[in-house]
């Protein structure tokens, strides 16, 4: 059996995984402490990935990042290609995984007292600064969660990732392509084996936040 | 120096003040809901007033007119919030080192130091907030807000979260520091007593309006109107027909008696004749006419009978709602005038069983209240 599925897979997800924090903690904080006209589009907006069908999604993106979209040609002229690429693997999972992490960050952050962040505010320190020092050390329980959660939905993606990545063995085959690939071909031991590592990884990360919930610091 | 005039309108709520202190411990006193904690958030900036302006020592921080509003973090202002709000996940010296990010590390930890040493609270300096009692937690929060050194300190209800005896030793704690620190303080509070002890000035609020803004000594002699008196909790407020007025005194005609005040000359105030005024006379100032003493009609003015119709032991006092003789309904429900006397005068006296009383009430003890 080839490892290179298993390994791309987690190369995809902590890349997708970090990527959904960059994105996913600013809008979570714009969600739990920002009113604005529209607020509860973008919040519906969010959670769209995770009730429509992934061809749907798959199908955006690739018009968006495609060869002939506008960041594909805008990429495509500075010499960088996504579509079909393990990066583009990469935003399919980001995608598929984002509202995780920003409905349990946006939860984490509503429930830190507002009255801390204007006592920090009016002690002299700026909004950047207060988050770091304030928010996130009293959501980071929240924000881990949704991150490890985040990072275990990025493993599974499957159908998002097949329209925008297709499933190149060698260059963008990741796990979950691989196994219907060793079913299609009726390898079933490979397909088992690839499963339980599956099974096994999402587990293991589940039960250690489940743990670390419980640890009082 | 502190000058503030601030409007916010809120749903179902509008609040719409001014007022002005000086190098002074100031309390903004009222029900909850009055617009106090909001005037202090203004004052902070966390809250953008609509119209307005604020200036402190000489800086403005708010004025709509040229669209100035100095964010929170550099007016310079020590807070301490209603139930403290310390920073759960850090250490007592942390919360108070907090505001002096800016400074070295050095200076950071002798100012957070002598800062714990002051407030008594150098061998808690590793604990976290939750670990501390409430009055500990309440000198982490003073702490927190006098190590920056602010211009103004801001005080929302400081111990309110605090059981009774607690609250009666901090307070005079706190009136200590106040006392020391010598700058510009506000103060919200919703307890009168509070307010006397710590503040120097007394504003009233409403409703989200000032109804009086006064020096406290001032205050409690001179409310400036039947809603100041029923806010402060004075007891015995009346209503009667004013008879006449002249600068020296009012005549009052009340339950078929005629009463005489002394007027009060700065405020001249002259009720015509026929005017329904509003007046109080404090329990405590009413006298109990002995009868085992010759009667001197000059020292008895405003002279009134009537009888003890119940009586409340209050501990070091007894009140005594007394009734007069006189047709109709009692002027306050049953009766017409709450007297307090001290537990030895209710016993000397033996008024648990002398029901039957002849009152006076000296004319400089009647306050007439103007028409607000």
């Amino acid at each position: 059996m080839d490892a290179f599925p298993i390994l791309l897979s987690f190369q995809v997800s902590l890349a997708a995984t970090v990527l959904t924090l960059a994105l996913g903690l600013p809008l979570a904080w714009v969600l739990a402490r920002r009113r604005f006209p529209g607020h509860d589009v973008v919040e519906a907006a969010v959670v769209l990935p995770l009730v429509l069908p992934p061809t749907v999604l798959g199908y955006y993106l690739l018009v968006v990042i495609g060869a002939r979209g506008p960041v594909g040609r805008l990429l495509d002229g500075l010499g960088i290609e996504l579509a079909f690429t393990w990066r583009a693997a990469v935003l399919a999972a980001c995608i598929g995984s984002i509202a995780l992490l920003v409905k349990a960050a946006q939860a984490g952050f509503e429930a830190v007292d507002r009255r801390l962040e204007q006592a920090a505010r009016t002690l002299g320190r700026s909004e950047w600064n207060i988050f770091w020092s304030v928010t996130l050390p009293l959501s980071w329980r929240a924000v881990f969660a949704g991150t490890v959660l985040a990072f275990c939905r990025a493993l599974g993606d499957f159908g998002i990732t097949l329209m925008v990545a297709g499933s190149i063995p060698g260059l963008t085959q990741t796990m979950p392509l691989a196994i219907y690939d060793y079913v299609q071909a009726n390898q079933m031991r490979e397909a088992n084996l690839l499963s339980l590592v599956a099974v096994m990884t999402a587990l293991l990360f589940l039960l250690g936040l489940g743990r670390l919930a419980r640890l009082r610091f | 120096m502190l000058q503030l005039a601030v409007r916010k309108q809120l749903p179902g709520f509008t609040l719409d003040v001014a007022w002005e202190a000086g190098d002074e411990v100031v309390a903004l006193f009222g029900a909850s809901g009055a617009g106090k904690t909001l005037t202090l958030q203004c004052l902070a900036g966390l809250e953008r007033p609509d119209r307005g302006r604020i200036l402190v020592n000489g800086t403005v921080f708010f004025d709509d007119g040229t669209g100035t509003n100095v964010p929170s973090r550099r007016r310079r202002l020590g807070y301490v919030f209603q139930g403290y709000a310390l920073f759960p996940h850090l250490s007592v010296a942390d919360n108070v080192g907090y505001g002096l990010h800016d400074r070295s590390r050095e200076e950071r930890q002798r100012r957070t130091a002598e800062m714990l040493e002051r407030l008594g609270l150098t061998g808690l300096a590793d604990r976290r907030p939750r670990e501390l009692s409430g009055g500990q937690q309440q000198r982490v929060a003073l702490g927190r807000a006098l190590a920056v050194d602010p211009e103004l300190l801001l005080l929302d209800e400081p111990l309110s979260a605090l059981d009774a005896p607690l609250r009666r030793q901090l307070r005079t704690e706190l009136m200590g520091v106040l006392r020391e620190w010598g700058n510009a303080t506000v103060l919200v509070t919703h307890d009168l007593a509070e307010a006397f002890q710590l503040a120097d000035r007394i504003v009233i609020y409403d409703g989200g309006r000032i109804v009086q803004a006064a020096p406290k000594s001032e205050l409690l002699s001179r409310p400036a109107s039947e809603q100041v008196a029923r806010l402060l909790g004075v007891r015995n407020i009346l209503r009667g027909t004013v008879l006449k007025a002249t600068p020296e005194i009012i005549e009052l005609s009340w339950r078929g008696y005629v009463l005489e005040a002394i007027n009060s000359p700065i405020r001249t105030y002259l009720p015509l004749p026929g005017t329904e005024v509003a007046f109080f006379i404090r329990p405590e100032y009413v006298r109990l006419i002995r009868k085992d003493r010759p009667v001197d009609p000059g020292h008895h003015m405003n002279r009134m009978e009537g009888a003890v119709v119940r009586e409340v032991d209050q501990g070091t006092n007894w009140t005594l709602l007394v009734t007069l003789d006189h047709a109709g309904t009692p002027a306050q429900g049953d009766h017409d005038l709450e007297i307090e006397v001290p537990k030895l005068v209710y016993e000397m006296l033996e008024i648990a069983r002398d029901r039957r009383w002849a009152v006076s009430m000296h004319r400089g003890s009647i306050q007439v209240l103007p028409a607000a």
